[in-house]
């Protein structure tokens, strides 16, 4: 194979370690190893297009034995929307990262690329771990008094959650004697059943934390609160998409059952109920967007746990989902730096992102919706469309009422920051007319 | 209220855990159809667990005597870079986070015994983290003990000299170059053998000093960094401290 997706993971890795040598050019260097790594993950995203999965082996062992790297359709735009919008996120807020913040940047990165694109179960807790470390750190850069509040709870649910995950794949390697995930899923039901239940039961526990999914995610409001705006617009499109990701792994591949799958289900729209009420709560933009990303993860969830009884418009629906909510969440975040919106882009950008949210054609978050609604018709879950219903019509009260108060004139925005925030909006108009999310949607995925 | 319903949780978190690890077989037993694993690229199943596939083939695969080591660097060299890379983020992150207060206070100086006594240690505790290091894939140990051992000297003589500092600079560069050569060895598998982090360069004889391939070469870089990145964290903390 000519392609290497694991430079996704060395190129980032290696410049990290570089940057305390030259740390005068630490942001450029940096940039340049982001820039790289998208221009990579969208090279790799057409090539699984069109070409369907691909693997990589590590250090040339075959799977179980060694690690591998395994790419479908949902890895590919997984790791396309993390490097996409990690580059353009780095374009607004680049000018003032020191190096170090630089460093912790691109660490936090090639974490939640590694979370997506591999197929070792404890490789990816490793990832996470990764990810987790530098998000505490980049958290708590503001360095006042609501980013180390936000911080020290994501540290303490954090590394809880961790334990929780290391538990849980220890009890599979303790039955199954081995690591790789889609060797797991071929062996999944010669393993006791006590056993099976309670290392869903951890798993879905440790990654829910860094998934956002209620009660688990009491450090979210804090830590976005607490974050500088462009990490809080890191958070909702890296380290959250990963963990959702992670979940559907677990969904999709190594747990199929109809009993997860209810779990999942129901988990999925308390967390969504709870975030757009508490949502539609808040004074703070900041804890609003929180709280309404925390929704937004309940309906990825519903949809996944969806797509794992195998109905055709659920995947689809997830997909757009995630696209959506990375689209509009890191644009609103970036925006919520100026009270107003003030000029054209930012007003093309905050707009078109509320309307991406709260579902109007034809952009991205319409379709999420619309396809989620026709699978769940699919199962006849006529209680969670209701519910769905329910939650968009809070979302799209809570999201007039921040309209209508952040209009206006006044502002100090740079242009190159403005320029940023309209390009991420501009994706949810983009996969929204755009056919790739079908295409991508219908290629199987590994362990399918 | 709040305290004794966490007890309560506590409690029976306690109990499901040991109803769960009660049941868990016991560690030594590998052996079975069950365990037999499922290549999932080709989908073909093997005649042997992964575990018993590590205790016949480490000799011969990786030319290591230890096959602790040859399982942490060879066959999951990966998630090694990755552990690697968690206590350089942690220590980076650390770095970002603390800032200098210059306040000048005077520590009290530490007694006779344990400022000359350190002076005779430190030279044995940085050969003996070397050794640890360069045997790695001989005897027990490795990087990662190494290097602790080596930070640890460190800390004997930060907390007997109130003066002492290791150079912050040269730290961080021994941290980045020695980070840099376990990405760039694993490169070169890619360049040089066909995939990230394969062994590129002869196996050796099993159990002499030159062997084993790129293992020893990579726990030194192991070394290297942990003993850097352990050495500056106790520096930064003890430059808050006072």
């Amino acid at each position: 194979m000519v392609i290497h997706p694991v430079l996704l993971i060395a190129i980032p890795l290696i410049t990290a370690f570089i940057i305390p040598i030259f740390k005068k050019y630490g942001a450029a260097i940096a940039g340049g190893a982001i820039a790289f790594n998208m221009g990579y993950a969208i090279g790799i995203f057409f090539h699984v297009y069109s070409n369907g999965k691909i693997y990589e082996t590590i250090a040339g062992f075959n799977p179980p034995i060694g690690i591998f790297l395994a790419i479908d359709s949902l890895s590919a735009l997984l790791a396309l929307i993390i490097n996409l919008f990690a580059f353009i996120n780095f374009v607004a807020i680049g000018k003032e990262a020191n190096y170090k913040f630089s460093m912790l940047y691109l660490l936090a990165i090639a974490g939640s690329t590694g979370i997506v694109i591999t197929g070792d179960i404890f490789n990816m807790f490793v990832f996470f771990e990764i990810t987790a470390v530098a998000s505490y750190a980049l958290i708590a850069g503001k360095k006042d008094k609501k980013a180390l509040e936000g911080a020290i709870k994501y540290m303490v649910l954090g590394s809880i959650a961790s334990s929780f995950i290391l538990i849980g794949i220890a009890l599979i390697y303790s039955q199954l004697k081995t690591l790789n995930i889609y060797d797991i899923a071929a062996r999944i039901a010669s393993m006791d059943a006590k056993i099976k239940w309670a290392s869903f039961a951890m798993l879905l526990t440790g990654i829910g934390v860094e998934a956002e999914i209620f009660p688990l995610n009491g450090w979210v409001p804090s830590a976005y609160q607490g974050a500088s705006e462009g990490v809080a617009s890191l958070l909702s499109f890296a380290p959250s998409k990963a963990a959702i990701y992670a979940i559907a792994r677990l969904m999709l591949v190594i747990f199929p059952f109809h009993a997860t799958y209810e779990i999942a289900l129901w988990v999925g729209v308390i967390t969504l109920l709870i975030g757009e009420l508490a949502a539609f709560m808040q004074e703070d933009v900041k804890r609003m967007l929180a709280y309404s990303s925390i929704g937004q993860m309940g309906m990825i969830l519903i949809a996944f746990s969806l797509a794992s009884q195998d109905l055709k418009y659920a995947l689809i629906a997830s997909l757009f989902l995630i696209v959506s909510h990375a689209a509009s969440k890191s644009s609103l975040f970036l925006l919520s730096k100026s009270e107003k919106m003030h000029g054209m882009a930012s007003k093309y950008a905050g707009i078109v992102s509320v309307l991406s949210l709260i579902g109007m054609p034809p952009l991205a978050g319409f379709w999420g919706k619309w396809y989620l609604m026709l699978a769940a018709m699919d199962e006849k879950l006529w209680l969670v469309i209701i519910l769905i219903f329910f939650a968009g019509i809070v979302e799209t009260a809570y999201f007039a009422r921040y309209l209508h108060r952040s209009i206006g004139n006044d502002g100090e925005l740079s242009l190159r920051y403005k320029a940023t925030m309209a390009a991420m909006a501009s994706f949810a108009i983009l996969f929204g007319l755009l056919p790739l999310v079908y295409k991508i949607a219908s290629l199987p995925l590994w362990g399918g | 209220m709040r305290k004794y319903a966490g007890i309560a949780v506590a409690l029976l978190f306690f109990a499901f855990s040991i109803s769960i690890f009660i049941q868990l077989i016991p560690y030594d037993s590998y052996e079975g159809s069950a365990y037999h694993y499922k290549n999932p690229i080709n989908g073909s199943v093997a005649n042997e667990s992964v575990p018993s596939h590590y205790i016949k083939e480490t000799r011969n695969e990786t030319g290591a005597v230890n096959a602790v080591t040859a399982i942490v660097v060879e066959y999951r060299g990966f998630d090694t870079l990755g552990e690697v890379t968690v206590l350089f983020t942690a220590a980076t992150g650390v770095s970002f986070l603390l800032y200098q207060l210059h306040k000048k206070m005077q520590r009290r100086e530490a007694n006779l015994i344990t400022k000359e006594g350190s002076k005779i240690v430190l030279p044995f505790a940085l050969l003996t983290g070397a050794y640890i290091f360069i045997h790695g894939h001989l005897t027990p140990g490795g990087g990662f003990p190494g290097g602790s051992v080596i930070a640890s000297g460190f800390l004997l003589m930060l907390l007997a000299y109130p003066k002492f500092f290791v150079n912050e600079k040269r730290l961080s560069y021994i941290e980045s170059i020695s980070g840099s050569i376990f990405v760039i060895i694993g490169l070169l598998g890619l360049l040089l053998a066909t995939s990230f982090l394969q062994n590129f360069i002869p196996v050796g004889k099993p159990g002499h000093l030159f062997s084993a391939g790129i293992i020893p070469l990579i726990y030194i870089a192991i070394g290297f960094k942990v003993g850097s990145e352990l050495s500056s964290i106790v520096q930064k903390l003890k430059e808050v401290e006072e």
